[in-house]
């Protein structure tokens, strides 16, 4: 180990026990393992950073002119999809499109914030576009130009200049190459060499901050710092990362990480059988996602709650929309109004809403399997196995089946499949928990006129009801677990390397320590060097400078 | 003519509130479906049907042998200077008689739509006086007068001098354009809420309170234009527009003791106020939560001629009266696509009138009315500060 | 036509500035009186599509009793009898799984298109089409298009693992991207080349300068990855050099008209609708250049189609619907199993309607259809049912059924790709590796 290493152990310690003394509950005891870190990454923007980039950058009312291709989910993530997807002719051409749409928006005429207003058309006024060029594309590509990058950007705006005679035209398509660039839609991180070991540089550091925390690229005082040095040492960062904590950016990072994690890019897909399922319009497909997230939001961030009582919590939002398929009164004739649910009330927790339930059933009936499959998969992070290709389920999904009335019935017939019986052992009882719910959330207590027996046991916890099964879920112990495991997935954008075990191990302790709640946990991990470490097998430096940690096994 | 009976109905503002904090959630123990009534001591309904009863067997040539209404066209096309001329084309033979039925009911700058009082009789205008109709609906007055219905069941006395008033005009038979008013209803124009509670046992309860409202919002619907059930709704402000009354129930259906009832209408985006006076609902009650039946009342007759036929009072969104020509536009052309003289209603409807006799006068005021109606769940809610940010058509 | 290349025209024209592409069907093939397509039949561009219907087929309703070019188009064939002569029908040939875990749905569609069947989206190769499209598909604006037509964005066009080509969902957006902005009149003869498309063109090549800085910076698997963006670049540039040269003139074009904006639902009768519209729309952006690479998916593999106010998909009633005793199938599954052969009749409409030299653009075309089973209800991989139209321009042979009696399903793909110029002897893996094309295919 470094010197430099111990010293920064050194001051971990020291700031830790600082923040003891203000916030006991905000901080665990516990020090962080050696970082084994990971590969450097080259990670695609998704949409929601690409809008949340150009917004910042732009102003809100910038326009995003083009069509996103769905995302690639890899460990449960979108996030960490992000690091294994390509850049199809379809996207790229589509970007292109944007950023020519977007660049027009920024140079046109009547707009008065246009760049370099005060320039004449007829000259090239160089000054102004290297100003330009450099502010805007260290906002876009997140770093400083080099050298060579702001004369290729200048090189594009003096040759459409010539082409098309107007100054500002030029410009216009130096932004359009920026917008275009690689170095805008993929953030390609990069390294450096401090005290001969190869780490993370500043800005790339600053970018993973960033987006973790706002979910869009760094803002100027994250660049500054970024440029300062601030980024190399744990103070640094801790000022930089407490700022964001503190920003209301954070909402938007924590509903993006939730809406990857319970997947609601597939509600782009979904439909509903409108004949069955009358109430579920439009505005319920809209409201639905909105609704899991405010309630996410308000528990996690503005009450500081326990993650594991999010699956049991009897407070949500709804809006009018919404109130038909919840069958309860909506005060507000606009916007959200807050409901409690009755203590016995079946509605409980996020697992429990139309956007949970209707995205995990069919067109025209509930499903316990997908359900069952999602709450594994989704809030324990287990991988249920695919189907053997050779299964008759003639008898599981039969719904007017008279002699198996209810989803259960025919999932135990089923299930004398041996094939099957495995899986369904997983899926069925937290499935089957939610039978009392229809394809998009309605409660029921009937199907084919026969009660609906939710009776089960989660691993270990019997239930009777479905309270009882939000219950069983919320304790239990998988679900904090998941939730520290996918968000470090999530801010890393990949899957966790071997030796980063012991990262784990420490970050779901600290989930622990500091009652399972959320913005603590974050702090933990992008505090962490972890967070930012590599691994040796990268890059052009990697031959020439020795590696922070072996190689994997 | 005293219209003024709405301000003796001070609704109970508490009831709304009781309403949404009263209706029980669903149980996840009980087996019974969460849509059942069974426990609950209050619930809310939205109209979702809402149409006048007509006749239950017309027959056009038995119901009005002397046929139907004319409107001013077809009595001008009749007359001999009227009649088309040999030589004349279709097209300028419907110009000539279009113009000449216009300035008729132009009456020299005192539309006879909006003076049907200046009108001279209507010798054409037909009604529906014949003893062979049957329809369904409420004994108003608890009699079996001469000129009541049967109903198919035997039912007598049923009383709707309305049914009588229209019966025979084309577009109040059973394929007329007159009764589909409930589209501008599905369109979020207006709406009407019913809200029951005190319930003990919604089989046979001796009292129960029943309230009625505009709807200040739109109504939901699904993508196949139904309405959704369980949507909640506020109920009009304007305490003109809100009913309590007292009610009972015998075998699942629902009786209420007359009250006066007033509701939002619109018609070609023009503002109209639907009257009945002691007016009365009787309807069936079904066990998941939805209502069957018919809302009946008195009809004044000024009020009703404003809005069904004349609209003199017409106003606009923002409540200011309508401009002339719009109300002339309207009220004309309904009269020309409907089939009857402006004149020959307002005459047919004094004729008919068989309420609230008017000793003074020496004559009887109102039009006894019967409404068909369907409602389905719904959640009724006061408007209060925090949630009187929008207004809808239907609210003022 | 040797000497006076499109290079030297557009040197000439833009100082320059435009590297020159191969461009088969463009002006310089006037004849010297003006009139297009003098010699039509050989210069005619050659296109390859895919065309993929979910859940496979009733094998009773459809493979034909004969073999050979005698053979009959009965039951969920028969409306497409009037193609007998245009059409080929490939019965019996299997994805061969060696030990891979059969994803449903998935691995015998990706295993027909790859040659290497997989237990996950995870290609191990690209798909046939991609692998065409790099011989006879550069020199359009669009690299290939794809269609989903139920409304879900699924595509079995993969690059590689993790880069799908994404489909078009919306009739409305597909004609906006082709017909759109950027979209030129073919047989407009006021051409006037549009400065801004140079400008955009003088974009892409100063970023594709950074190609060699940036590769440097990132290891072997995201080098890959640039690449992938690169190449995006590259086909854009391409794209635009086509946008800044008079466009080839087009025999009958006619601009569709812009369909109305509406809600996709995956209903059949709705499906069967978009699918119409979309295929009409490909049929002209065939015809007028835009692409000459197109794969469409008329529903899922798990086909998401049902019909209105039932609670099951085709999909689930695969799996749920009880096998009629007397029948022998699922009556409902065959429902939508002809209601597939009936789109599949539009589809050759569609390219039917278009008049192309003496033929018609369905001659000029050679489309793919399958599925991704044979019998949905055990997701079989045996047998899945397969079609060839049209022939290519004159480079495949038509009107025949060939029963695979369990031959590698490779054998046609290796067919398509010989076929239309991709050089390969051999395609496939493990007992998927052929080296056998069916040569009675092949012209």
């Amino acid at each position: 180990m470094t010197a430099n290493k111990f010293m920064r152990l050194f001051i971990v310690s020291i700031t830790i026990c600082i923040s003891l003394l203000g916030c006991e509950r905000d901080a665990s005891s516990l020090r962080e393992p050696a970082a084994a870190g990971g590969p450097l990454l080259v990670r695609a923007l998704t949409e929601s950073q690409y809008r949340a980039s150009v917004h910042s950058i732009f102003g809100e009312d910038a326009p995003i002119a083009m069509r996103f291709e769905p995302g690639l989910r890899s460990e449960g993530l979108l996030a960490v999809g992000t690091s294994e997807v390509g850049l199809s002719p379809f996207s790229l051409e589509q970007y292109n499109q944007a950023a020519i749409a977007l660049s027009d928006f920024v140079f046109n005429p009547d707009n008065p914030n246009q760049p370099c207003l005060d320039s004449a058309a007829d000259q090239f006024d160089q000054t102004c576009a290297q100003h330009y060029l450099s502010t805007t594309g260290l906002r876009l590509f997140r770093r400083p130009l080099s050298e060579a990058q702001l004369n290729l950007y200048l090189e594009i705006a003096k040759q459409n200049f010539s082409l098309l005679g107007d100054f500002h035209t030029g410009l216009k398509y130096g932004l359009v190459g920026l917008l275009t660039a690689p170095n805008f839609l993929l953030r390609i991180e990069q390294t450096e060499i401090v005290d001969g070991v190869e780490v993370l540089d500043a800005y790339s550091r600053a970018e993973r901050l960033a987006f973790f925390l706002t979910n869009t690229s760094p803002d100027e005082t994250l660049l500054t710092a970024a440029a300062n040095g601030q980024l190399s040492h744990v103070e640094g960062r801790r000022q930089q990362v407490e700022r964001l904590l503190a920003s209301d950016t954070l909402t938007l990072a924590v509903e993006d990480f939730f809406t990857d994690m319970l997947r609601f890019d597939r509600f782009r897909d979904i439909s509903k059988d409108s004949g069955i399922y009358p109430a579920f319009n439009a505005d319920v497909l809209q409201d639905a996602q909105q609704q899991t997230l405010l309630d996410i939001v308000q528990h996690l961030l503005v009450d500081e709650g326990d993650y594991r009582q999010l699956f049991n919590l009897k407070q949500t939002h709804l809006t009018r929309a919404l109130g038909p398929i919840y069958r309860v009164p909506v005060p507000n004739r606009k916007g959200w109004s807050e409901v409690s649910f009755p203590s016995d009330s079946a509605y409980a927790g996020i697992q429990s809403h139309a956007s949970f339930l209707a995205l995990h059933s069919h067109p025209g009936s509930s499903s316990p399997t997908l359900r069952g499959k999602a709450i594994r998969e989704v809030f324990l992070c287990q991988e249920v196995p695919d189907p053997p290709a050779d299964v008759d389920f003639t008898l599981a999904e039969e719904t007017n089946n008279h002699a198996m009335p209810t989803a259960k019935d025919r999932l135990i017939a089923h299930n004398n499949e041996p094939s099957c019986a495995g899986c369904h052992k997983i899926m069925d009882p937290p499935g089957l928990a939610l039978e009392q719910f229809d394809g998009v959330g309605k409660f029921r207590v009937l199907e084919n006129n026969t009660p609906i027996d939710v009776a089960g046991n989660l691993d270990g916890q019997a239930f009777e009801t479905v309270p009882q099964f939000a219950q069983a879920l919320s304790n239990h112990r998988e679900i904090p677990r998941c939730l520290a495991e996918r968000l470090y997935r999530y801010s890393v954008g990949r899957d966790v390397t071997w030796h980063e075990r012991a990262f784990l191990d420490y970050l779901n302790q600290v989930f622990v320590d500091v009652d399972y709640r959320l913005k603590p946990l974050m702090r933990t991990i992008a505090l962490s060097d972890s967070f930012y470490a590599i691994d040796g097998n990268h890059s052009q430096l990697s031959d020439t400078h020795p590696k922070i940690a072996e190689a994997k096994p | 003519m005293n219209l003024s009976m709405s301000t003796k109905n001070q609704p109970l503002l508490l009831l709304a509130i009781t309403n949404v904090l009263a209706v029980a959630m669903p149980h996840a123990l009980n087996a019974a479906e969460p849509t059942s009534l069974a426990g609950k001591a209050s619930a809310g309904f939205v109209v979702s049907d809402f149409k006048y009863a007509l006749s239950e067997n017309f027959d056009e040539m038995l119901s009005c042998p002397q046929g139907v209404s004319k409107n001013e066209f077809e009595i001008y096309a009749m007359t001999p200077e009227g009649a088309r001329k040999p030589t004349e084309s279709e097209d300028d033979f419907e110009k000539r008689a279009m113009q000449a039925a216009y300035a008729k009911m132009a009456n020299g700058g005192r539309n006879l739509c909006l003076h049907p009082e200046l009108g001279e009789k209507d010798p054409y205008f037909r009604v529906l006086d014949n003893t062979r109709e049957l329809t369904q609906g409420i004994n108003l007055d608890g009699r079996a007068s001469a000129d009541d219905f049967s109903t198919p069941d035997g039912e007598q006395g049923i009383d709707n001098q309305f049914l009588r008033l229209v019966g025979c005009s084309q577009s109040f038979q059973p394929s007329g354009t007159s009764n589909g008013f409930a589209i501008e209803m599905l369109a979020g124009s207006w709406g009407i809420l019913l809200s029951l509670s005190g319930v003990d046992d919604w089989q046979n309860d001796d009292l129960v309170e029943v309230s009625i409202f505009a709807n200040a919002d739109p109504i939901q619907l699904s993508p196949a234009r139904k309405p959704l059930h369980y949507a909640s709704y506020n109920y009009d402000s304007d305490s003109r527009f809100q009913t309590v009354t007292k009610g009972k129930i015998k075998d699942g259906v629902l009786t209420t003791e007359p009250a006066d009832m007033r509701f939002h209408h619109v018609t070609n985006a023009l503002m109209l106020e639907r009257i009945f006076v002691d007016a009365q609902i009787k309807a069936s009650i079904s066990d998941d939560g939805a209502l069957s039946g018919y809302l009946a009342g008195y009809m004044p007759i000024e009020a009703l001629y404003d809005y069904q036929f004349g609209y003199r009072h017409a106003t606009l969104a923002d409540g200011s009266l309508a401009p002339e020509a719009r109300r002339v536009q309207t009220s004309n052309g309904a009269s020309f696509v409907l089939g009857y003289t402006c004149q020959g209603v307002y005459q047919a409807m004094h004729h008919l009138a068989d309420g609230h006799y008017d000793p003074i006068e020496k004559q009887f005021t109102s039009i006894s009315t019967q409404m068909k109606f369907e409602a389905v769940p719904a959640f009724v809610i006061e408007t209060d500060s925090r949630n009187t940010d929008i207004t809808s058509t239907g609210a003022q | 036509m040797k000497s006076r290349t499109r290079r030297t025209l557009l040197k000439g024209l833009f100082h320059g500035a435009v590297v020159g592409v191969g461009l088969p069907t463009l002006n310089c093939f006037l004849d010297d009186s003006g009139k297009a397509f003098a010699d039509t039949k050989q210069r005619l561009p050659t296109r390859f599509g895919t065309w993929v219907w979910g859940c496979g087929f009733i094998p009773e309703h459809w493979i034909p009793t004969q073999t050979g070019s005698d053979f009959d188009l009965h039951g969920h064939l028969a409306p497409v009898a009037s193609y007998k002569d245009k059409l080929s029908i490939l019965s019996g040939f299997d994805v061969k799984l060696d030990g891979v875990p059969n994803k449903p749905h998935i691995t015998g569609c990706l295993g027909l298109r790859t040659g290497v069947p997989v237990p996950d989206e995870n290609v191990k190769k690209p798909t046939l089409d991609v692998e065409i499209a790099r011989i006879i598909g550069n020199d359009t604006r669009f690299g290939s298009i794809e269609l989903s037509t139920s409304g879900i964005n699924r595509s079995y066009s993969f690059r590689a693992a993790g880069a799908p080509n994404p489909s078009e969902t919306s009739p409305l957006a597909f004609y906006q991207r082709v017909f759109g902005e950027g979209f030129q009149d073919p047989n407009n003869t006021n051409f006037v080349p549009n400065p801004t498309f140079m400008a955009q063109q003088s974009v892409l090549s100063a970023i594709k300068d950074q190609r060699a800085d940036l590769v440097k910076t990132v290891g072997a698997e995201d080098r890959h990855r640039l690449d992938e963006y690169f190449t995006a670049i590259r086909e854009l540039e391409q794209k635009l050099t086509l946008q800044l040269q008079p466009p080839a003139p087009v025999e009958n074009f006619v601009k569709p008209q812009q369909p109305e904006p509406y809600t996709v639902d995956a209903t059949m009768s709705e499906v069967i609708k978009t699918h119409k519209v979309m295929a009409d729309l490909l049929a002209v952006a065939l015809q007028s250049n835009q692409t000459r690479i197109f794969n469409v998916l008329l529903s899922d593999t798990a086909s998401n189609l049902r019909k209105p106010g039932t609670t099951a998909t085709h999909h689930t009633l695969t799996h749920e619907e009880p096998v009629d005793p007397a029948l022998g199938y699922q009556p409902q599954v065959a429902w939508f199993a002809e209601q597939s052969m009936l789109a599949w009749k539009d589809f050759l409409d569609s390219l039917s309607s278009i008049k192309e030299g003496d033929g018609t653009l369905l001659d000029n075309c050679l489309v793919f259809a399958h599925s991704d089973c044979s019998i949905a209800k055990s997701h079989a991989v045996e047998g899945i049912p397969m079609m060839l139209a049209g022939s290519g321009g004159g480079k495949f042979k038509t009107g025949l059924h060939i029963a695979g009696k369990g031959d590698a399903a490779s054998r046609v793909g290796l067919t398509l790709q010989q076929g239309l110029g991709v050089p390969i002897d051999r395609w496939g893996s493990l007992s998927m590796d052929t080296n056998r094309p069916l040569t009675e295919l092949m012209a």
